[in-house]
């Protein structure tokens, strides 16, 4: 019921080879799969001589990871959806017209029966909910986890999904 | 009365430990002086100007990382890399860890990232030099390249920026190479280089300690094998993707 069951905010410093996972709480996935995302949240083609990248690091971002369990969301955590939310629309303006077209046209199809307690659309997370099937689209692969549509994207030099 | 003895010779034993450990520090690293050693600013820019020369090399290296759970408990990951450079604009790097796999691909016009495992990749047009796109790289798409700050000709100036002492520690071997053991501090970061004496001042190891993150997390990367006279081919620079592989997107920043 807490915001922690439903979405955790994994702040990641991702400009430096360093980094510190907080909000993990008791309730998440399993220690191996914990891990497991965090390896894929460092991102670590590290430069050797990242001590500069430490000095020089000026962005912070907030990764939503998602666990395997949704719940119904509370007003904070929709307030920090709609923060990722709004990163993603204006990252968004830089991408392609073809990926904004193709991006509509799976939201328009999966729009409709969209399960309740889904994640909020343009929302990132860096693992997969469990049972999901690709599906493609205008030439688009994307994931269709139990009627939540997810495309996979790099971060950085982390594999995420942004919800559709 | 047993335990007592007991806790009383481990108490004396603990003393006897901490006056020899106060004494060697205090002959060594306590008395380091404040501001960076000339000495040290001088091996370090032999080291940077060094690999700037170099039109082309690879490095095969090691690396730790680790990372520090909610719980204060620090978990190490290792992984291996393979960097290749030709200058002034191609770069290959491939690491392969406990959990990872990852290729990075500059061929002078686009760069592509890719994770041969879950078979994706993405790319993007890039800048014309190495410089450039190791910026544009890292400013645009979070894009932490391997190599990155090593491979820049003012390496030297990237690394300085900040740092407020610098120190000569001594002789250290790594990797069997004899090398001088560079300390420096900067107001975040504390960081130690180990360059290889002699005619081919290469660095050999670099540690690096962020201090304000809790429990001050390292990252350390060792060069395994420098190659100062490697073969490329056409595939080295170029990326192919591999059958099945499907093409994403990078999130820009």
């Amino acid at each position: 019921m807490s915001k922690n069951r439903t979405l955790q905010a994994v702040v990641v410093t991702t400009a430096l080879p360093l980094f510190y996972l907080a909000g993990v709480s008791s309730e998440a996935p399993t220690g191996l799969t914990l891990l497991r995302e965090a390896h894929a949240v460092v991102g670590a083609p590290m430069t050797p001589v990242s001590a500069a990248g430490v000095a020089r690091r000026t962005t912070r971002r907030v990764v939503a990871a998602e666990t395997t369990t949704a719940a119904a969301s509370t007003a904070a955590t929709q307030q920090q959806q709609a923060a990722t939310a709004q990163q993603q629309a204006a990252t968004a303006q830089q991408q392609s017209a073809t990926a904004q077209q193709q991006s509509a046209t799976a939201q328009q199809q999966a729009a409709a029966p969209r399960p309740p307690g889904a994640p909020a659309v343009g929302s990132v997370v860096t693992a997969l909910p469990a049972g999901c099937k690709p599906e493609t689209r205008s030439g688009v692969e994307y994931q269709n986890c139990g009627g939540v549509y997810y495309r996979a994207a790099f971060q950085g030099n982390n594999l995420v999904y942004v919800v559709q | 009365m047993k335990t007592k003895v007991h806790e009383r010779l481990l108490a004396t034993l603990s003393q006897c430990v901490a006056m020899a450990a106060l004494t060697t520090f205090s002959s060594t690293a306590l008395a380091q002086p404040a501001g960076i050693a000339p000495e040290a600013k001088q091996i370090l820019k032999a080291s940077t100007d060094f690999l700037a020369s170099q039109q082309q090399f690879t490095a095969e290296t090691r690396n730790t990382l680790e990372i520090v759970l909610k719980s204060g408990q620090k978990i190490e990951f290792n992984s291996t890399g393979r960097q290749s450079v030709q200058r002034p604009n191609k770069l290959r790097a491939e690491r392969t860890g406990d959990l990872v796999e990852q290729v990075f691909v500059y061929d002078g016009q686009s760069l592509t990232l890719s994770n041969p495992q879950q078979k994706i990749y993405a790319q993007v047009a890039a800048p014309g030099t190495l410089e450039e796109m190791l910026d544009f790289a890292r400013t645009k798409l979070d894009i932490v390249a391997p190599a990155g700050d090593l491979v820049y000709k003012n390496a030297y100036d990237i690394l300085m920026d900040g740092v407020t002492d610098g120190i000569v520690i001594g002789k250290a071997v790594i990797e069997g190479v004899l090398c001088d053991h560079l300390a420096f501090r900067a107001p975040q970061v504390d960081w130690q280089i180990w360059i290889q004496q002699g005619a081919q001042p290469l660095p050999r190891k670099i540690v690096i300690t962020t201090l304000d993150l809790p429990n001050a997390p390292q990252f350390a990367v060792t060069v395994t094998q420098w190659n100062l006279k490697p073969t490329f081919d056409a595939q080295t620079f170029k990326f192919t993707p591999p059958a099945g592989a499907k093409q994403i997107d990078f999130l820009p920043l």
